[in-house]
């Protein structure tokens, strides 16, 4: 059993059948013996570059666990879904218990939105990050950060050793 | 004692962290001008790709 984040981007203009699409592939996954920890809907939201002439996106998050080999057959599945723009799974050692940073945004723009006639900023209510969760990508690993310093400290000393030889030669 | 909001954790989907470390046409900024460490600018570097994977960050200012 391995835990993984499933980000999936749905065609915007399928908006509206988003909670169809939502029941479709938790049956789906409970389908492939996934568990469904978290799901959060962030909702449209403006992409940095189009995909397939779309220039919005429909955002889903899923905290999901389950069998490695099964999510590849669930992947070969969504490909050939048109209503899915582009989807991503990434393994995860931990799940963050917080909301992710997408949902807040949409949540603040809305506010936003809704209290502009206020003038009010919401900027200071934007809660500081802690992400408990170690995310890697499927095939890299998480390399160790090896200590240099006892090679710096070696290097010193023949430093050291050299000086002295040379007023050694001086006397 | 550094200008950049670094969280305790790294996450792809935290756009406001990661825009701080790429340029105006997109490019992930060097940490020898960042002042990153070198196991941060690493996960970031990483967590960035996947960004501009899932269209949060643009690859390029060039896009059509």
């Amino acid at each position: 059993m391995k835990k993984y984040e499933a980000v999936i981007i749905l065609n915007p203009n399928l908006s509206s059948k988003v909670d169809d699409f939502v029941k479709d592939f938790e049956k789906l996954l409970k389908g492939n013996s996934f568990t469904i920890n978290k799901k959060e809907d962030v909702g449209r939201r403006q992409l940095a570059y189009s995909i397939n002439n779309h220039n919005k996106g429909h955002y889903l998050l899923f905290n999901i666990e389950g069998d490695a080999t099964k999510l590849i057959e669930i992947e070969n599945k969504i490909k050939y879904n048109d209503a899915i723009i582009r989807h991503l799974f990434v393994s995860v050692k931990n799940y963050s218990g917080d909301d992710s940073q997408l949902l807040l945004d949409s949540k603040n723009k809305k506010n936003e939105y809704e209290e502009s006639s206020n003038k009010k900023n919401n900027k200071e209510e934007l809660k500081p990050i802690s992400q408990k969760d170690e995310v890697k990508t499927h095939k890299s690993q998480i390399e160790e950060v090896k200590d240099n310093e006892s090679e710096n400290s070696s290097s010193d000393d023949k430093n050291n050793k050299d000086i002295e030889d040379k007023e050694d030669k001086d006397e | 004692m550094s200008k950049f909001k670094l969280p305790k954790r790294f996450d792809y989907k935290d756009v406001n962290v990661l825009k701080q470390f790429i340029t105006e046409t997109g490019k992930i900024i060097p940490a020898r001008v960042t002042g990153v460490s070198a196991t941060n600018q690493r996960k970031l570097t990483k967590y960035i790709k996947i960004a501009r994977f899932l269209a949060l960050i643009p690859y390029t200012d060039m896009h059509k």
